[in-house]
């Protein structure tokens, strides 16, 4: 049988494999894997390193994730405050950002794998390093420079800032948040995080117009990624649509990776990733709340089967709610890896 | 004329550009249009044009809704107080996040239509909890509860729309009152409304407002 590693290599590769790569993405079942409330769940990186082995054990798929909750970032820049709740994802608390002012305050961490708030994802990532590296590719979690603001001041002040400014403020924020996602990215690679997803909701048409993407979007996702290159780099919207700009961003930024929302059309995100790179297909995974065997079955079908031919595609689930029923958690994997296997020659 | 300059201040919003969108409205006050045809010819009929391009799918970013629900209530803020009566109000709203929930845009830009369109509308501000809902509600005769949530355990979560519709049903408040609901996973699923007990969701801010009016009349006489 090949790891999870291999079949992601074989993949990008265009190369045999057994079967597309699967992700399946469950942080906040960790804690209940393991028994404990959220809260104390995510206290302890040996905690999240431990219940993330275990799901991909039980479960088959094929990655595992040294993301705890987004929010973890803004504590990196100061936040100390985050909101529990027993069967959801915890919440950025406290805006560090208020007013203006708070903008030249805002430091960067020098030293992002000494800082204390950095502390229990190394030992979580140290620990999957040693238990599964090279088998299993290690994901990494990272907001974008023009994303990253929503988690420091709230989307709605950011946006009425981007879109409205005072414009030198806005691109010091800019300036310092994209500081801060290089230093993340080095810190992350040097911990050895395989795969590094770009988290950017304001990298889709979705979000901002075509004009403001061209204008802004584009040029700070390449001084983001610049210095680091795109090696591992997986672009993703936040399960924002992003079709329209496929082209733009692979002869612009050179990405490998494009994780798509459940709202774009597969088989025409694969025709414009046009075999440049790996197109990942990306379930409705809210719909797994509710529907039945039947209807997960007839959805992981569909989608394999748009994007499977040919290859270079993955199967993959947004952030799973916690309350999606471990039967259907099965049933969906269960169906992608018969759906997704490739017939030996 | 008054098209025209309709057509103007619509393009400029659909170009998110504030300044120029307050231009137009202020050369047309210039030239004697009056405060109330800026609202109801200018202003309103724009959302209405927004809604039937969200209809065609001609693809409203996110950042054009926010910028028509802030750049719509400015002027609306505006021109009011230079109305020759005060205009009739549509009817009255109570708007909040769902208990747990602090995400606060989704909210902003519903409200911001609402006004536009002469409804009056309560901001409870974020993470409500059910009980305040329903007792602003009837502080201020709201028709319509409006609550926003942008993840699934605020959305379906107990102290949410669940318990709204509860309290509303233990008060015997149904006939009176009205729920709308509305955020990221409403849109990811589009039967969760009835799930959670509410009457109608929306979309988009713009749709909001057709939506909750609509509810509006529903139970206003
Ligand atoms: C931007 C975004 C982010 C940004 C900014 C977050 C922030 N602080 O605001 C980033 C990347 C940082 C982020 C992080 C997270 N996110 Co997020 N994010 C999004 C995204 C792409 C857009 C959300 C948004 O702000 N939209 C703008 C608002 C205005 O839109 P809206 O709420 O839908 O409102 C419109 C309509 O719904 C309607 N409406 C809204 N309210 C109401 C009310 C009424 C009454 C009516 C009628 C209509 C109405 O009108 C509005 C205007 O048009 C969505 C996916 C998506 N495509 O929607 C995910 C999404 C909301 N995120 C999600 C999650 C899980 C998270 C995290 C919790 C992940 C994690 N495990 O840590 C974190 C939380 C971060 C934190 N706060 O601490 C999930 C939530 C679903 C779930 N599983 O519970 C989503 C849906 C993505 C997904 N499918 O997995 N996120």
């Amino acid at each position: 049988m090949m790891t999870g590693m291999q079949r992601l290599t074989a993949a990008i590769n265009g190369t045999l494999a057994d079967r597309i790569p699967v992700f399946c993405n469950l942080l906040d079942q960790g804690a209940r894997e393991l028994g404990l409330p959220l809260e104390e769940y995510y206290r302890s990186g040996e905690l999240v390193a431990e219940a993330q082995l275990r799901m991909r054990a039980k479960y088959g798929y094929d990655c595992l994730w040294s993301l705890f909750y987004v929010g973890k970032e803004a504590e990196l820049l100061g936040c100390s405050r985050m909101i529990y709740a027993k069967d959801g994802p915890p919440n950025v608390g406290e805006m560090i950002i208020k007013k203006y002012d708070d903008i030249a305050r805002l430091q960067v961490p020098d030293d992002i794998a000494s800082h204390p708030a950095f502390a229990e994802e190394l030992k979580c990532l140290r620990i999957l390093k040693a238990e599964a590296g090279g088998r299993y590719p290690i994901c990494a979690y990272l907001t974008a420079s023009m994303t990253m603001p929503s988690l420091l001041m709230g989307m709605e002040k950011w946006l009425q800032m981007l879109m409205m400014g005072p414009h030198d403020l806005r691109d010091e924020l800019l300036a310092k948040c994209s500081d801060f996602f290089r230093k993340q990215i080095a810190a992350y690679r040097a911990a050895g995080a395989d795969v590094l997803v770009y988290s950017n909701p304001f990298g889709s048409t979705d979000v901002i117009p075509r004009r403001f993407f061209d204008e802004l979007s584009l040029p700070w996702m390449e001084r983001d990624l610049g210095p680091g290159g795109t090696a591992g780099v997986v672009y993703y919207c936040g399960s924002a649509r992003f079709n329209k700009v496929i082209d733009a961003v692979i002869r612009r930024l050179g990405i490998g990776v494009y994780y798509l929302s459940p709202m774009d059309d597969i088989a025409e995100g694969k025709r414009l990733v046009a075999g440049r790179g790996l197109t990942c297909g990306v379930i409705n995974d809210i719909m797994l709340l509710h529907w039945s065997a039947t209807e997960i079955r007839a959805e992981v079908k569909r989608m394999i089967a748009a994007g499977k031919p040919g290859g270079k595609f993955l199967f993959g689930t947004l952030v799973m709610p916690y309350n999606i029923p471990e039967e259907n958690i099965r049933t969906m994997l269960e169906a992608a890896y018969e759906f997704g296997r490739f017939e030996t020659p | 004329m008054l098209e025209q300059v309709m057509n103007q201040y619509n393009e400029a919003v659909m170009d998110t550009d504030r300044d120029q969108a307050l231009l137009v409205v202020r050369d047309a006050l210039a030239l004697g249009v009056t405060p109330e045809e800026v609202v109801f010819n200018i202003v309103v009929p724009a959302i209405e044009l927004m809604m039937k391009a969200i209809s065609e799918e001609q693809g409203v970013t996110l950042a054009q809704h926010f910028m028509a629900a802030q750049i719509a209530s400015e002027v609306v803020d505006d021109m009011v107080p230079r109305f020759r009566k005060a205009p009739e109000s549509v009817g009255t709203v109570i708007i909040g996040t769902s208990q747990g929930d602090f995400h606060g845009l989704g909210k902003r830009i519903v409200s911001g239509c609402l006004k536009a369109m002469m409804v009056e509308v309560t901001d409870l501000g974020l993470n409500v909890a059910p009980e305040r809902f329903v007792d602003e509600a009837l502080a201020h005769d709201a028709q319509v509860i409006a609550i926003s949530s942008m993840m699934v355990h605020t959305a379906q979560g107990e102290n949410g729309c669940r318990r709204v519709r509860q309290i509303l049903k233990e008060r015997g408040l149904e006939r009176r009152i009205r729920i709308a609901v509305g955020g990221a996973p409403y849109r990811f699923d589009p039967e969760l409304y009835r799930n959670v007990g509410a009457d109608a969701w929306a979309e988009n801010g713009i749709t909001a407002g057709r939506v909750i009016t609509g509810l509006i009349r529903e139970v206003r006489p």
